[in-house]
């Protein structure tokens, strides 16, 4: 029975992703992900943010298989760069470097790339079918959630960012302290009052999630790399010998599967993601390798691993989004962003109401990895020339695109003004060595949060205690005070701080 | 006393500061009953939570050696926000073509490394990119020129 419901769900997202339109629009987001993986300083997140406004044209189901294109898209593009010039496109490839470009440097940079697209294609397909298997039951236990439970998984995510996050745990709390009290400014929905205004009526409405994300991610970026003009150096924009020998192929197999498998469940983890999930995947081949040391002089398994965990972690990622309308990275959020555009409360009712849309967009993820394993493989040459566009101007690209952006959104020429400000912030908070990632998430999931906590407190006539007599919300706040522990005591710091290094 | 880790020192007084700027407007929102929670309870906790966290971080500065703050990149940082609310203020009186050029202009005064040539390339094919797809083909309600030189 569950097996018949999952070929008929499939079936259904085939029906609505195979159209020549939403192919089309399928392509241009892995399209312009790969151009965006490959350009670096250019990451998926303000891109997706550039194209929300685009998405207000298209149909619902169109917009947000172009916009899940664009992040599995640069995880393809990002391993590119890093094969081919040493420089990671996007911040998950940055493992890929350490053994992809010294593999290149030795002339094999064909088998590097084959091998990184062809365990991103295999680890893509899998996270697919985990998707579309995962989903329902979860979305089933989503629907049994009281407001407590909600709340408090909420405060689990924040936990996980915060744990995730790179760098001082004292000051990824303060992100997301932060955070939440940005997302409070404007009106309180629940009674009307006005919080933080400063009777600007701009703000009556709350910041927007755009100008904040793009002006933090994207502004801030432009200023700190204008900062350290970067020299790019084209090692190999000639390519041969793609094709991996069949001993690249024994020895890259166990490697994309543990990838895989490793990537799938970290992606599962609120504030995880890609960046993580290849990380770990890097971590893990050089422990079980006989030759350990080795690693870094172009191990082939140091770049099938990390480079198929990327892929999975990025799909899975999209699990906690789709099914509990929680954002587990400020990717995810986007994709909320693009949903609310055409007014679809992200949670566990999307899957009944919008089936189409949601299977649609879990298959087209299959397409798209397919889309891109032709795109990338033989368009090699192509993608790298984009290097070729010097930083300078890029960077006065973006900022008109970023611009003309949050023009769109309203019309509003006010908004624009905010990115200005929330630029400066980001890079504030970039000198300031703070990770702006659990920033994000508190914007989002704070006004959330008291939406909950509201709720759950009226239903228990104001007893506090509801939160840990439910057991799920139970479950959820004991797993955060262990993830809270586990980070404060010194030896899985030492541990943790190592694994960030690597 | 000394400062051993300039930067988390800088970063405490950060979050203090804005700690206390939130928990002083935030002071006569109306805290309600526990069965109903009302707009004041979730910034002020906040708030609160805020400045402790500074105190931690400021506190930890003043033992542990770290990090100091590095210099500031003044140039691009200004220039690229001047950029930005140039945008925002010029778009609905001049229209896009001169907007584009003043705010593109005043980001590429923002690095040394411009190379006015190729730049000025570069801003006509810009220009050009973004009259045809955000005006014509997005349909964006921007006016091309200013009002009185337009056709539209």
């Amino acid at each position: 029975m569950a097996l018949d419901g999952l070929f008929a769900n499939l079936a259904l997202g085939l029906s609505v992703a195979a159209t020549m339109q939403n192919l089309l629009w399928c392509l241009a987001g892995a399209v312009i992900g790969t151009a965006v993986g490959v350009l670096p300083g250019v990451g998926p997140v303000a891109t997706m943010a550039l194209l929300l406004p685009v998405t207000y044209v298209l149909p619902a189901d169109g917009a947000l298989i172009m916009l899940a294109g664009i992040y599995y898209g640069a995880q393809y593009g990002g391993s590119t760069t890093a094969i081919l010039v040493n420089l990671p496109g996007e911040s998950s490839s940055v493992v890929t470097t350490l053994d992809g470009y010294q593999m290149a440097r030795q002339g094999r940079a064909g088998p590097a790339l084959a091998i990184a697209a062809i365990g991103s294609f295999f680890a893509g397909c899998v996270a697919t079918v985990v998707i579309a298997a995962a989903a329902p039951p979860l979305t089933r236990l989503a629907q049994q959630f009281a407001p407590a439970d909600y709340f408090s998984l909420m405060v689990l995510g924040l936990v996980f960012s915060i744990v995730l996050a790179r760098g001082s745990i004292i000051k990824a709390f303060g992100m997301v302290f932060l955070g939440m009290l940005l997302g409070l400014v404007g009106t309180d929905v629940n009674t009307g009052n006005l919080r933080f205004t400063f009777g600007i009526s701009d703000l009556f409405d709350g910041l927007g999630f755009v100008p904040l994300a793009m002006g933090i991610f994207g502004i801030a970026e432009i200023i700190a790399n204008l900062t350290n003009p970067e020299r790019r150096d084209l090692v190999s924009s000639k390519v041969e010998n793609l094709w991996p020998s069949r001993e690249d192929f024994r020895r890259s197999r166990g490697p994309i599967l543990r990838g895989t498998v490793l990537g799938g469940l970290l992606g599962l983890l609120p504030g995880g993601g890609a960046v993580l999930g290849s990380f770990s995947a890097y971590t893990l081949e050089k422990k079980i390798s006989k030759t350990p040391e080795k690693f870094g002089t172009g191990m082939i398994e140091g770049v099938a691993g990390p480079e198929a965990a990327n892929n999975a972690a990025a799909q899975t990622s999209f699990i906690p989004m789709l099914t509990l309308g929680i954002p587990s990275n400020a990717v995810m959020a986007m994709m909320i962003g693009g949903m609310m555009i055409h007014g679809i409360i992200p949670g566990p009712q999307v899957m009944e109401q919008r089936p189409g849309l949601f299977w649609g967009m879990i298959v087209s993820m299959w397409f798209g990895n397919l889309m891109l394993i032709i795109l990338n493989l033989p368009m090699i040459g192509l993608w790298v020339r984009l290097l070729l566009v010097p930083y300078r101007l890029l960077a006065i690209a973006v900022l008109f695109f970023c611009c003309i952006g949050v023009y769109s959104l309203n019309n509003s020429a006010n908004e624009v003004l905010f990115i200005g400000a929330f630029g400066l912030l980001g890079y504030l908070l970039m000198k300031l060595d703070c990770e702006p990632a659990p920033l994000l998430l508190g914007f989002l999931l704070g006004p959330m949060m008291e939406v909950y906590m509201r709720r759950a407190m009226l239903l228990s006539r104001g007893d506090p205690w509801v939160f840990v007599q439910r057991p799920l919300s139970l479950t959820f706040l004991v797993l955060a005070g262990i993830l809270v522990l586990l980070v404060v005591l010194p030896f899985i710091r030492k541990s943790r701080e190592t694994a960030f290094q690597e | 006393m000394q400062i051993r880790n300039g930067q988390d020192f800088a970063t405490g007084l950060f979050f203090i500061a804005i700690g206390l700027g939130a928990y002083w407007i935030a002071a006569d929102y109306p805290m309600g009953t526990a069965m109903r929670p009302d707009t004041g309870v979730l910034p002020k906790a906040l708030a609160w939570l805020l400045v402790g966290t500074g105190l931690i971080l400021a506190g930890k500065s003043l033992f542990i050696d770290g990090p100091r703050l590095t210099g500031w990149a003044w140039r691009p940082a200004i220039m690229i926000t001047i950029a930005a609310v140039a945008f925002a203020l010029l778009v609905d009186r001049l229209g896009l073509v001169l907007t584009m050029l003043v705010s593109m202009t005043l980001a590429a005064l923002g690095t040394p490394e411009t190379r006015w040539r190729e730049y000025g390339l570069f801003a006509i094919f810009m220009v050009a990119l973004g009259v045809a797809v955000f005006i014509y083909g997005l349909g964006m309600p921007i006016r091309v020129l200013p009002q009185g030189l337009s056709w539209r």
